[in-house]
């Protein structure tokens, strides 16, 4: 098997040396070719998994610090697999159509390759501690994506964001530096310590899980840690939306996926996540209703299908897991097509209010029906991915909790008809007459065609992904 | 036999090299040729590192005239300030208002450093620190325009330690009427309230040199009144030379009582985390604000020595070379910014559309020191840590991550007041020898933070050989 991970993250770190040295559209056409090469390369990673069966001995590149056993080593795993190919996709419409104003397009394109780079290496890492690099570069990209390229009160939320997600990458290291220290040998890999997690001490367990746990519900972001994700979104541009929603927040997905198959002690702690997922589905619609900015309102969308994802991870079980994973490349699909719409209105319109945005439909009837599908697509209508992935969490959750483990699908009910009534009042309203300002570009529809094609396809053809899981 | 005379040679190249420095600063009043004293300064300054960087591969270990010792411990340092000294020399070159009495007293400073760091007597390291602070004063006093007020409390500042320091020393010398390192034999020390003083003096001497809290309150101001090189080179330098001194009193002459010293140190470590972090959050002249970042950081260093094992030492001297590298070339930058006026926070609004390199430059040094990674100072604190919890000082470790996490704060505001928009900017022009230290030093922050094991493998030798005196 190719070293396809290696192959793609020097493709983006070469596209990012030649991004950053150019200028202007050249820089832009140079990140998009590279990314472009990188989604290409995921797919072929997926059917060469798919053709062979396995995933593969994993690669190491080299050595990082030998003295404490860090090594520049790559895994794959059927859930890593099916995240790297969502960033892939995501960050190459990021970069064909995000950037919808055409502004500084040598910073913005520069700082989402750096940031598709610290998501490839992120979902594919072997070890821990290059987890955590790579999670930290990619805090760092995003922060400089909202406070240079955001709107006018961006300093703010870029402050908040920083803080939060820092804070979050300091309790990761605290909690990956407790499990270096309590594995036997003292190593990061994260196969070896799952296989030598339960010789651990139940107390230490307790405590490693509660530090990673918090780290990564700031980052998914989860009730009550979540406040730093709709300033971010009201601020950040289009671009940076994107990415925040559809990718930054992935990392704490797969952080939990992981902590909770490497700790056994998780399954203490099953009922009371639960509880919160739950709690914080519910909390963030009702939040959600009082909501009047489209990018605010998808931005809530964002916790209650992240806290709709918990509650998978929490079940335990191989079809939560599975079905999580499909949530989350759901979600990653579906927010960033959602984003790119309500970025594009924001444009046309300038003025993301909706009740002052009217007659969407009377000026661009892609934005108006990518916006439409992509609410069909959050709240799982059948055919869509997210159906797959609600199916499969909630049989994984009635199986783990009984009855109430079906409870949270209500959220889900209320966000879709919320969301109904909002595309219905500003998108699909025809009384008033349209205040359009500006015309959206070619390759804004070139990305809702090529979003919508993946929610599809993954919606229609679930055993593509579900083949992974040997489910 | 070849290997013997080879490491003669290059010991008394040594001692030439560093003897001619001091004399070619001296001479330098005479000839008064700016130019040809910063070339001869230059030339063997690099002389003295590559010399010293091949004593540290010999593995050497010699003790010339009995007050000095060749280990790959001092020889690690020797080169390492030798490097960074050819930076301040760099920019002292271009901005300096008298290069030429600079260099006089450089000379005599850089002789202090080279005594503490090959110190193998206590008289050694007592006289290093004096020959060191004391020129550094009068460097204050030539080259600053309210540099008075500075120089005189670093003169004060000087003479409290070095008054605590004689006490110290009159204090463990009766002992064993020995004042070489190997030699004090102060026994485990228990119970007896002598030595326990002593202990305690030497703690606050060299605290007050290392900028520990509560000896630090001198920093801010002296660092601030000082000319921007003088600043880099006490931050980057002065301050390392303490922490190596540290480094020798106590793991080679007072070894036996390192459960004692080691809960004095835990204790500033943790102080001087929080005060330099706490007090740099409130701000506003950037040069201050930098003042009491490196105060946090000394007590980032401070947790590798506190947990007195030789990974801890490996990690403090490994964020010893992290941070010198970062600070110096920021208070470059920061020099060059003062001599266009700006200084304050406000300041530097937009400045990364007037000069888009300083922008980066200080970006990435920041980010090293926020400690994030790739960069070369998360590998500093990622080992200082480690070796915390390796120690089962888990609290330890949080409260300097805690600590870390509170300096995001400080640095995001630098950063976002650079890189805001502002209309109407003009551009400014970075003078070549700060431009020259930036690029040197953003490179090997990025190198050293990519690869770093050979200088962990360095460091880990460094602190071997100072454990195995």
């Amino acid at each position: 098997m190719l070293p396809f991970i290696g192959i793609m993250l020097a493709v983006l770190a070469l596209t990012l040396v030649a991004s950053a040295m150019l200028k202007g559209n050249a820089s832009r056409l140079a990140a998009i070719a590279g990314s472009a090469v990188a989604a290409v390369l995921a797919f072929a990673l997926l059917g060469t998994v798919l053709y062979t069966g396995s995933f593969g001995t994993g690669e190491s590149l080299a050595s990082y610090i030998p003295q404490l056993n860090v090594l520049l080593d790559f895994r794959l795993t059927a859930v890593s697999l099916v995240l790297i190919v969502m960033a892939s996709i995501v960050a190459f419409v990021t970069l064909l159509s995000g950037n919808v104003e055409m502004e500084r397009l040598r910073v913005s394109s520069s700082l989402v390759l750096l940031f598709e780079l610290a998501a490839i290496g992120l979902f594919s890492s072997a070890n821990l501690l290059l987890f955590f690099i790579f999670w930290d570069v990619g805090v760092v990209a995003l922060f400089f994506m909202i406070y240079m390229l955001g709107s006018a009160n961006r300093r703010h939320a870029a402050m908040k964001f920083l803080i939060y997600e820092l804070l979050a990458s300091l309790l990761l290291l605290l909690g990956i530096m407790m499990v270096y220290f309590y594995t036997p040998i003292h190593s990061f890999d994260i196969a070896y310590i799952t296989s030598v997690a339960s010789t651990v001490s139940k107390s230490t367990q307790g405590l490693i899980f509660f530090v990673l746990f918090i780290a990564f519900l700031i980052n998914m972001p989860v009730f009550p840690v979540h406040l730093w994700l709709p300033d971010a979104h009201t601020e950040a541009s289009t671009q940076g939306s994107m990415l925040l929603s559809g990718v930054l927040t992935k990392f704490g997905g797969y952080g939990m996926l992981l902590l909770f198959s490497m700790l056994p002690i998780a399954s203490a702690y099953m009922v009371p996540v639960m509880i919160l997922a739950a709690f914080s589905a519910f909390y963030s619609v009702l939040v959600l209703m009082v909501q009047h900015d489209i990018k605010r309102i998808v931005a809530y969308t964002t916790i209650v299908e992240m806290s709709i994802i918990l509650v998978g991870i929490a079940s335990l079980s191989a079809f939560g897991t599975a079905g999580a994973t499909y949530a989350m490349l759901a979600h990653g699909l579906t927010v960033a097509l959602m984003f790119l719409a309500a970025g594009s209105v924001g444009y046309m319109f300038a003025d993301r209010d909706i009740r002052s945005v009217s007659g969407v439909v009377r000026n661009t009837i892609s934005t108006t029906y990518a916006f439409l599908l992509g609410i069909f697509a959050t709240t799982g209508v059948p055919l869509t991915t997210a159906f797959i992935g609600d199916v499969l969490i909630f049989i994984g959750a009635i199986g783990a909790f009984g009855i109430y483990g079906a409870i949270p699908l209500a959220a889900l009910a209320l966000l879709g008809a919320f969301l109904y009534y909002v595309v219905n009042r500003s998108f699909l309203s025809v009384k008033r007459k349209s205040n359009a300002v500006a015309y959206i570009g070619r390759s804004q529809n070139a990305g809702y065609a090529i979003l919508l094609f993946f929610i599809l396809l993954f919606g229609i053809l679930p055993f593509v992904i579900l083949k992974l899981f040997g489910i | 036999m070849i290997m013997m005379i080879d490491e003669n040679m290059l010991q008394y190249a040594l001692f030439l090299a560093q003897g001619l420095l001091v004399a070619s600063g001296i001479f330098s009043v005479m000839h008064k040729n700016k130019k040809a004293q910063f070339a001869i300064s230059t030339i063997l300054l690099v002389a003295i590192a590559l010399t010293a960087s091949s004593l540290f591969a010999s593995d050497s270990s010699i003790v010339p005239f009995s007050a000095f010792r060749i280990s790959q411990f001092s020889m690690f340092f020797i080169s390492l300030f030798s490097i960074l000294l050819v930076l301040v020399n760099i920019i002292s070159y271009e901005y300096s208002q008298d290069y030429i009495s600079f260099s006089a007293l450089f000379g005599f400073t850089i002789a202090g450093m080279y005594v503490v760091t090959m110190a193998n007597s206590l008289i050694s390291v007592f006289l290093g620190i004096e020959l060191m602070a004391l020129p550094t004063a009068f460097m204050i006093m030539i080259n600053g325009k309210q540099g008075i007020e500075s120089a005189v409390k670093l003169f004060v500042m000087a003479a409290t330690a070095i008054a605590a320091f004689s006490f110290a020393l009159a204090l463990v010398f009766p002992f064993n009427a020995q004042l070489s390192l190997t030699a004090l034999h102060i026994g485990s020390g228990q119970g007896n309230y002598l030595v326990l003083l002593a202990v305690v003096l030497f703690v606050i001497s060299l605290a007050f040199e290392a900028s520990l809290f509560p000896f630090n309150l001198w920093v801010p101001d002296v660092y601030q009144g000082a000319q921007g090189n003088i600043t880099a080179m006490m931050s980057g330098i002065n301050k390392k030379v303490a922490f190596v001194a540290i480094m020798e009193v106590f793991f080679i002459a007072l070894v036996p009582l390192s459960s004692v010293f080691s809960q004095l140190f835990i204790a500033l470590a943790i102080a001087t985390m929080f005060y330099g972090n706490i007090v740099a959050l409130v701000q506003d002249n950037v040069k201050r604000l930098f003042a009491y970042s490196s105060i946090s950081q000394a007590g980032y260093i401070m947790i590798g020595i506190a947990v007195a094992t030789q990974y801890g030492i490996e990690a403090s001297i490994f964020q010893i070379v992290a941070h010198a590298l970062a600070i110096i070339a920021i208070f470059a930058v920061i020099l060059w910014l003062e001599e266009n006026n700006i200084k304050s926070l406000k300041d530097y609004t937009a400045l990364s559309r007037r000069n888009g390199f300083a922008a980066f430059t200080l970006t990435i040094l920041m980010l090293s020191l926020i400690g994030i990674p790739p960069l070369i100072g998360f590998v500093g604190k990622f080992l200082l840590f480690t070796s915390a919890i390796y120690s089962n000082l888990l609290f330890l470790a949080a409260i300097g991550i805690f600590n870390s996490f509170i300096s995001v704060y400080y640095y995001a505001k630098v950063i976002m007041a650079m890189y805001s928009k502002k209309e109407e900017v003009r551009s400014l022009r970075m003078g070549w020898s700060v431009s020259a230290v930036s690029v040197i030093s953003v490179i090997a922050v990025l190198v050293l933070g990519l690869v770093p094991q050979f200088l962990i493998a360095a460091a880990s030798q460094a602190s071997a050989a100072l454990l195995a005196i």
